[in-house]
């Protein structure tokens, strides 16, 4: 049963009062933060000047055209294209195994809060509930909060150079923003048919299977496939630590100054990556 | 069927939602259950779908206090118990098929149900629930697609599917078409008639609870005002129901008059909020 209580006078007052000074206030603070930021991260255009950057752009930009199209390096470069794809495919797909399980935990709708939970018995709650779900939480920040290539760096001095720890670096960072963002959209999903099918004697398997995933669906395969698209971008920086893919062809033929190869290069990712749009586009209209 | 005894709900707000009901329900029973909003009706029937905990009081579920029940035996006895809301308790994404057949997940092993999303079980038994609400064609449609009339007759079919003792029906007409309310009311009614089930019904149209229940019950603030045959229920009554509640008021003043037809008084009331 929702409430309205109606605002009292008094709070009306100082809620307007505060309201006036907030955008100076927001304003001084966002200009002093501008102002300290460009001396301590040292922008300063006038380095493009100096000395011979502006010729070893030049020396950049003409060394990539004409771009390297004989078949023979194209021929080459399809292995390396396919394993990028496979990478992100790969590492999507962990993240996705990860990002259920951990992202139903982390749900405080399904885990302990709410009306589903009203008269579940206290330490069940908090057995099977709370623990649970913070736990959860906790992984899936560690998992987020570390850069992919960061997990790529350490899962390389594991299993060794190659595609496998760009899956891997994939699969974990991705898992915990997979994870993440599933439990919001749980979270968000209309409680009143979960409360009903509750109400009827449904166990918790078959609140999230005619209740839940219903609703979230459409969300969930729409992140997904973004997530998708971020992975094959990932996969080409995750090469520059030996972790295989189009990213590891970048690296090297930047290192031998080849800026035509490298100019392909990034005309095959950019297809790759304009292809993924145009698929996952295709299936979220039709999902949607 | 049920016995309460001294009922009290208080939310972890602090707001205490019904004060203090006493209250015995026998089998097969139709009770009607008035009163003006925010007197505590859809709370004491959360309370007694067995949602929700009571603060304070005995609840007695076929001669069993449901607070000594188990996690699984609180489940078992939730089957028994079906539940019509106002509106919107349906997943809009889901064809009708799965929405009527969710009725079973109380006695479906997970792997069923889950057997069943992507070939459903019980069709025929689906088509026969949603034939003996009147829209059997509506079997496949996605139920988003439906109006709101047909979304409760949905509602309605699940609880046949579901097949329990007793049904509360939450204000079941408060969001559709006035003209339809009379028909919901009565069909409901009636199938609960023809295989004996116990019906509560939570309405905000008094002509509607008078017309078709033989026992009235006025709610107001949380406690039970008067438990009476309709023919008793007088303007008297009526007035010390709804006092202080000026929509309601006016609406129980055109109705008195002749103002008001019959189904225009189940339109929710302008202050009416939910």
């Amino acid at each position: 049963m929702a409430r309205f209580p109606s605002a009292r006078p008094a709070d009306r007052f100082r809620a307007s009062g505060s309201k006036r000074l907030f955008p100076y206030l927001f304003t001084a603070v966002f200009a002093a933060c501008v102002v300290f930021s460009v001396r301590e991260a040292q922008v300063d255009p006038r380095v493009f000047l100096e000395g011979d950057a502006l010729g070893n752009v030049a020396k950049f930009v003409r060394g990539m055209f004409p771009p390297k199209l004989d078949v023979e390096f194209l021929g080459l470069m399809a292995g390396p294209a396919i394993e990028t794809v496979q990478i992100s495919v790969m590492g999507t797909a962990i993240a996705i195994a990860l990002g259920i399980p951990l992202g139903l935990l982390a749900t405080s709708s399904l885990t302990w809060r709410g009306v589903l939970h009203e008269r579940t018995s206290r330490t069940g709650r908090w057995l099977l509930g709370v623990v649970p779900y913070a736990a959860s939480r906790a992984v899936l920040s560690v998992f987020r909060s570390i850069p992919e290539y960061v997990w790529a760096f350490m899962f390389v001095r594991a299993v060794g150079l190659g595609p496998f720890p760009g899956v891997l670096a994939i699969g974990v960072a991705y898992g915990g923003m997979l994870g993440k963002v599933y439990s919001e959209i749980l979270e968000n999903v209309s409680p009143r048919p979960l409360e009903t099918l509750h109400a009827a004697g449904a166990s918790r398997v078959g609140v999230i299977l005619y209740g839940l995933v219903p609703q979230a669906l459409p969300n969930v395969i729409a992140y997904t496939l973004y997530r998708w698209e971020c992975a094959i971008r990932a996969s080409a920086i995750l090469g520059f630590v030996g972790a295989g893919g189009l990213g590891q062809q970048i690296e090297l033929s930047m290192r031998m100054f080849q800026f035509d190869e490298v100019l392909t290069l990034l005309a095959i990712l950019f297809a790759l990556v304009a292809s993924v749009d145009f698929i996952s586009g295709r299936i979220r209209g039709w999902v949607a | 069927m049920y016995e309460l005894r001294g009922i009290r709900k208080v939310f972890a707000d602090g707001t205490v939602a019904v004060e203090d009901i006493s209250l015995i329900v026998g089998s097969g029973e139709h009770v009607a259950f008035i009163g003006p909003s925010g007197a505590g009706k859809t709370t004491l029937f959360r309370l007694l779908n067995l949602t929700l905990r009571p603060t304070a009081g005995a609840l007695i579920f076929e001669g069993q206090d449901v607070s000594a029940l188990s996690d699984a035996g609180l489940r078992r006895t939730r089957t028994r118990i079906g539940t019509i809301y106002q509106q919107q308790n349906l997943v809009g994404r889901l064809r009708v098929v799965h929405n009527v057949l969710a009725g079973y997940l109380g006695r479906w092993s997970a792997a069923t149900a889950l057997a069943s999303l992507v070939r459903p079980r019980d069709v025929a038994g689906a088509g026969r629930a949603l034939a003996q609400v009147g829209i059997p064609e509506k079997l496949w449609a996605r139920t988003d697609e439906l109006s709101g009339g047909q979304q409760q007759r949905v509602a309605i079919a699940r609880v046949l599917v579901q097949d329990p003792d007793v049904i509360l029906a939450d204000e079941p007409v408060s969001a559709v078409d006035p003209s339809l309310a009379v028909s919901i009311v009565t069909l409901l009614r009636d199938l609960s008639h023809e295989s004996r089930k116990t019906l509560l019904m939570n309405l905000h149209s008094v002509d509607l609870a008078l017309g078709h229940f033989p026992r009235i019950v006025g709610v107001r603030e949380g406690r039970v005002l008067f438990d009476v045959a309709p023919d008793k229920v007088g303007p008297e009554l009526l007035a010390e129901l709804y006092a202080g509640h000026r929509d309601e008021e006016l609406q129980l003043e055109q109705l008195r008059d002749g103002k008001v037809s019959f189904g225009a008084a189940c339109r929710p009331l302008p202050g009416f909020r939910k």
